[in-house]
């Protein structure tokens, strides 16, 4: 194989894991706790720029790019800052936000979240480099691998694939436990789960939390990666392609968080990036958008359960009659 | 003073914008539950068919009334081909915020693929200074002022004056008791969408007259400050968000002059946030305690 075309695979793999982090994250808060989070995005920005700032250094007075703090922490410290950061964050946002508001009050709450937040990093030049955003982030470890560049690809394929590894096993842990189905439970019937005792207002947190803290992460492995990062890679239509995912993919189901991250993050926007351009600027741009959002309504009409639907849950009862386990009408539209 | 006034003439016109395009995303949320985020694409989309009926030559008023019957024709189109459909298959309150954000994106960039992502203005703009008083106006400016005050009188009278205007009302607080009354439920809702269409592609010209200059995103970057009328004002409440308009449009205006014209939007931003969290039900709550917006 040429080496352009490693080249090329291995970019697309590293933002492949990448989007599946990211779709985990987003599908244990919205797939498994039921939170219409329209500012997942802020959370891998916020993740971004901890680890930049991190691994850039103090900006000089002459510097080009001026931001708050900095520091050249040893890899993996940026990374598991990153985490922090975005779980806090999301700590933060979630005590204003997370209010028992009906999911569409809920998804205009988390939206403007976002567009305030992009409006302070953009404005507050001080804080992030605003619009400009940060440039020339290190890559981790390469001053201690001497590699050439292609085998460093593969090196940062691989640390993708084991951070990938341990945020699945941080995600089953809480979807495959008596966590896991509280959550569910609340997603259901809020006001049931809390009459059997479940603390709503906890587990609501505890997955805003967590997801906003794997969106950390991802963010981290992404800048480290391209290197850089402004306000203009975290619009808040980037939420919208994770909700996209996650509708194509199956929400509420950790396989079907992948398939959504492979079909639409991946093969719809990032492949097409390295694609030869056609058209006047902005042209394939735009088509992707309108590609998306048919994609979504086309999924939305016929498949609203995905390719790889949530899984049935069969309790004792139920085993006497599985074929009654289905879920009505959706369940025969799917494939 | 000397930014403090200039800033409320300003606001004032702003003001009419946000209530020409806030009464009716109002109006539609209220009467149909469907919180349509593609409706500043649909005033984008109105602003270009304006500009292509201005480029023909004709009165610049002309195409205005031209950007209005688009936004209505085009309003009612995508509830009867789109969002109708989906609610009638089932799709609940998330689905549906997926549909409109799809659909919004669908305009948007459909804009951007035909035209590409320049900058417009409409032809046959020529706006000369008049004193009024303290504040200085451009006639285009008063025109908007006129477009904004005629409509609000009209759904005044409308919503007041009229059986239709009363049908309006009565679906928006309880459509079921509404149709079990013989209220022809569906006819109303076709009819909101129209007003709330028209309204918003009025708001839609409107806007890029004042900008004068406009690109594929004028629109959709006033959605959230029109959102923020809507729920300040009180969902389905058309005076409540003729409020709305006056105090987000003001005080955005305001900011802009005395902080930064950065954090014009930011302003709405706050405000809407605030409202959400604190009295999501908004200033005249009748509709929205209705609708349970909040356990």
């Amino acid at each position: 194989m040429s080496s352009a075309w490693q080249f090329y695979i291995s970019s697309v793999l590293i933002y492949l894991g990448v989007d599946i982090m990211a779709c985990w994250g987003l599908n244990l808060q919205f797939g498994y706790a039921g939170l219409v989070n329209f500012s997942f995005i802020v959370f891998q920005a916020a993740g971004a720029y901890t680890a930049a700032v991190l691994t850039l250094g103090r900006p000089g007075p002459a510097s080009i790019q001026q931001y708050l703090g900095g520091a050249h922490w040893p890899f993996p410290l940026p990374v598991l800052a990153a985490g922090a950061v975005g779980a806090l964050l999301a700590a933060g946002v979630g005590a204003i936000g997370l209010r028992r508001l009906r999911s569409d009050y809920e998804a205009m709450v988390m939206l403007v979240v976002s567009l305030i937040a992009t409006s302070i990093a953009t404005n507050q030049t001080n804080l992030v480099n605003g619009a400009n955003g940060l440039d020339l982030v290190p890559k981790p470890l390469a001053g201690v691998l001497h590699v050439s560049a292609l085998s460093y690809q593969w090196f940062y394929v691989a640390m993708t694939a084991v951070v990938c590894v341990l945020v699945f096993l941080l995600v089953t842990l809480i979807t495959g436990s008596p966590l896991g189905r509280s959550l569910r439970a609340m997603r259901e019937n809020e006001r049931a789960a809390a009459a059997l005792g479940r603390n709503v207002t906890g587990l609501r947190m505890l997955a805003f939390v967590v997801g906003g803290g794997i969106a950390g992460i991802s963010g981290a492995i992404l800048v480290m990666f391209i290197s850089a990062w402004s306000p203009g890679s975290w619009l808040y239509p980037e939420t919208f392609v994770f909700f996209t995912a996650l509708i194509v993919g199956g929400s509420g189901n950790n396989m079907g968080a992948v398939v959504g991250a492979v079909l639409v993050p991946v093969a719809f926007l990032e492949a097409t990036r390295f694609l030869p351009q056609f058209g006047p600027p902005g042209f394939i741009d735009a088509v992707q958008w309108i590609a998306i959002g048919l994609l979504a309504l086309v999924f939305l009409w016929f498949w609203p359960r995905g390719v790889v639907p949530e899984r049935r849950r069969r309790f004792p009862r139920a085993r006497s009659q599985p074929a009654a386990t289905g879920g009505g009408r959706l369940e025969q539209n799917s494939p | 003073m000397n930014l403090l006034l200039p800033a409320l003439g300003f606001g004032v016109v702003t003001a009419s914008i946000l209530a020409l395009a806030g009464v009716g995303f109002s109006l539609q949320f209220g009467v149909t539950n469907i919180l349509n985020l593609a409706y500043g694409s649909i005033m984008t989309s109105a602003a270009f068919a304006a500009l292509l009926v201005s480029q023909r030559g004709v009165n610049l008023w002309i195409a205005v009334a031209a950007g209005g019957a688009f936004g209505a024709v085009f309003s009612v189109a995508l509830n009867r081909v789109v969002y109708t459909p989906f609610i009638r298959r089932g799709t609940k309150l998330f689905g549906m915020i997926i549909v409109t954000i799809s659909v919004a994106l669908v305009i948007q960039y459909g804009i951007q693929a035909i035209w590409g992502a320049s900058f417009f203005s409409l032809e046959g703009l020529h706006a000369s200074a008049i004193q009024l008083g303290p504040f200085v106006f451009t006639t285009t400016q008063l025109g908007i002022l006129g477009i904004g005050v005629g409509a609000m009188i009209a759904v005044h009278a409308l919503l007041r004056y009229t059986t239709l205007g009363k049908s309006m009302r009565a679906t928006a607080t309880n459509a079921v008791l509404a149709r079990n009354c013989g209220i022809a439920t569906d006819r109303v809702i076709d009819i909101a969408w129209a007003i709330s269409g028209g309204l918003c592609g009025l708001a839609g010209v409107a806007l890029v007259i004042n900008v004068t200059a406009f690109t594929d995103t004028t629109g959709s970057d006033l959605l959230v400050p029109i959102i923020a009328v809507a729920v300040l004002g009180g969902i389905g409440q058309a005076y409540g968000a003729m409020l709305g308009a006056l105090i987000i449009g003001i005080t955005s205006e305001i900011a802009a002059a005395l902080i930064s014209p950065d954090y014009k939007d930011v302003v709405a931003f706050v405000i809407l946030i605030l409202v959400l969290l604190v009295r999501p039900k908004g200033i005249f709550s009748e509709i929205a305690s209705g609708k349970e917006v909040a356990a």
